[in-house]
């Protein structure tokens, strides 16, 4: 049954893609803003996990749980002096922002790190067999970390004050600082909760992953393909567009002969541009225009 | 048109007392020139007030000057007997004015009861929250049976009541309402009134409101005030204003 193992393996990418694309979408879904940084922080991550395995041989996954807090308070620092200043001003000027603060990630990334590929090897690297399947060991991992993580969030967002504040902000702005929410607040936090998450996602993928300062804007486009197929804010809707995406890059990669991984990573252009010019307006309608919700 | 008297008539309803909120001869505006130019009015505890005049008059103004929202240029504004001319919203809302905004102000895919949590979003004390909440539902049925729908699958109606009902959280003295009809098909709107006077008999509820539906508006009034290019122009009792030929012919199509 080859593609029900290639259909498992797209499920596994998916699950990673679902999760990868947490922080940009609920950034984009709570201040309108799109983070073009993104892959940024999932290099930063990944760097973040081959430091600490490198020095002292730490798993990524503990590390994954590190960096969380190390880029809540980036990310929280990073909205409060610098997003929050130009998050009612239009959408150009905090694009441009974010376009300006992934250039300086990556070019300081390079200065300290090189440019080189680095990989980090774990000993689990293999697979196992399962009701007649191969799982590879850490993407197998990584699914079920990428779930646990997003029904954490999920309980987070429905059930804490801070969560609510974040769905309230992200429904109607201007009642939310009617009822005392400062705003500027609780869009800090997000952005420290979805950087944080977006680092963690790079510190998992970074033992199947070459690691370089330049691997992010892949991430970034393949969450504006997510997002198109998802929709915007909703956990659900990233993890269907995740596994959209996965699922489609592997069945290419495998039934599709001679174009094999090299056009795997085209795969997330070829399908936003195809729902961009298909639908305009997301597959599931999620890519409202960022005014609207105010 | 003419002046009226400066001495408003007292509501039937209400005994001779001290005015609850008090504006004072009030010059406001953005920061060219001033969009109220010498605004007076009274609001008695227990009196349901209609604010009513052509559009640029200056109504929405008066509410903004009231909750801090423009600066206040002369006069002066007391509520409950404490100056807040110049206070800012926050302080307002602890004097306890509650205001419903024009535009919708729920959060559409939040429940009904997590749209009142958010009303006491700055309220830490867990019981006095839950406490709050169920007195609003108790007040609005038609809420409680809806508790754990999403608010944005409310009718115009239930979602006004929802925001009325979030207003009265914080328990205030009086109500701003800034046009409770806009958007909601006439019956709907009589419905919003109705409500209103419901509360305003039950629980004392002291509203002022501003009004595009002049009619129905004042029909559910104890008084009005007419507002014209930022002066009074009228005002008195809602039956009175009703009847007054002027009125009927400014705002209502009558003769």
């Amino acid at each position: 049954m080859p593609f029900l193992q290639a259909l498992l393996n797209g499920i596994l990418v998916g699950g990673f893609y679902g999760f990868m694309v947490l922080g940009f979408s609920i950034i984009w879904g709570v201040m309108g803003i799109i983070n073009l940084a993104h892959g940024e922080y999932v290099m930063v991550g990944a760097y973040f996990a081959w430091a600490l395995f490198r020095a002292m041989g730490i798993d990524p996954f503990v590390s994954a749980l590190l960096v969380f807090p190390v880029m809540f308070v980036v990310g929280y620092v990073l909205q409060w002096l610098l997003i929050n200043r130009v998050v009612e001003r239009p959408h150009l000027i905090s694009l441009l922002l974010n376009f300006g603060l992934s250039i300086s990630i990556a070019n300081v990334y390079k200065l300290i790190y090189t440019a080189d590929y680095r990989s980090v090897t774990v000993p689990y690297s293999g697979s196992f067999e399962l009701a007649g399947f191969t799982l590879p060991t850490i993407k197998t991992a990584i699914f079920f970390a990428a779930l646990a993580i997003m029904l954490a969030l999920h309980l987070f967002l429905q059930h804490t004050r801070l969560g609510k504040a974040i769905r309230a902000a992200a429904q109607n702005k201007e009642a939310a600082k009617m009822v005392g929410m400062d705003i500027h607040r609780v869009y800090a936090a997000t952005a420290g909760i979805c950087i944080g998450l977006t680092a963690m996602a790079g510190a998992m993928v970074a033992p199947i992953q070459p690691i370089s300062p330049f691997m992010g804007p892949l991430f970034t486009v393949k969450a504006f393909a997510i997002t198109a197929l998802g929709g915007l804010g909703r956990i659900p809707g990233a993890l269907l567009g995740g596994l959209i995406l996965g699922i489609v890059e592997t069945l290419l990669t495998i039934y599709v002969p001679g174009v094999g991984a090299k056009v795997g990573t085209a795969v997330s252009f070829i399908l936003l541009v195809f729902v961009l010019v298909t639908r305009p307006q997301g597959l599931l309608s999620g890519l409202r225009p960022v005014e609207e919700g105010a | 048109m003419t002046d009226v008297a400066a001495r408003p008539t007292p509501s039937p309803q209400v005994p001779e007392q001290a005015p609850l909120l008090e504006i004072e001869d009030v010059y406001a505006g953005y920061g060219g020139d001033d969009i109220l130019q010498g605004i007076s009015m009274e609001v008695y505890p227990g009196e349901i007030v209609c604010v009513i005049g052509p559009n640029g008059a200056g109504k929405s103004t008066v509410f903004k000057a009231v909750y801090g929202f423009v600066n206040i240029r002369k006069g002066r504004v007391r509520f409950d007997g404490q100056e807040i001319t110049h206070a800012r919203p926050q302080e307002v809302i602890q004097a306890g004015i509650a205001m419903v905004p024009q535009l919708p102000s729920i959060f559409p895919q939040m429940t009904v009861y997590e749209n009142l949590e958010m009303g006491l979003f700055l309220e830490r004390d867990k019981r006095k929250i839950v406490e709050r909440i169920e007195y609003v539902l108790e007040l609005f049925p038609r809420l409680e049976e809806r508790r754990k729908v999403m608010a944005g699958a409310l009718s115009g109606g239930e979602r006004r009541m929802l925001e009325i009902g979030r207003a009265l959280l914080i328990q205030p003295k009086m109500l701003l309402m800034d046009e409770p009809s806009a958007g909601l098909a006439p019956l709907v709107t009589r419905t919003i009134f109705q409500n209103i006077q419901r509360l305003n008999r039950e629980i004392g509820l002291t509203v002022l409101m501003i009004e595009q539906n002049v009619r129905q508006g004042l029909e559910a009034s104890h008084r009005g005030y007419v507002l014209e290019l930022g002066r009074n122009s009228y005002q008195g009792p809602a039956q009175e204003l009703l009847h007054n030929p002027e009125v009927r012919r400014a705002f209502l199509g009558g003769r």
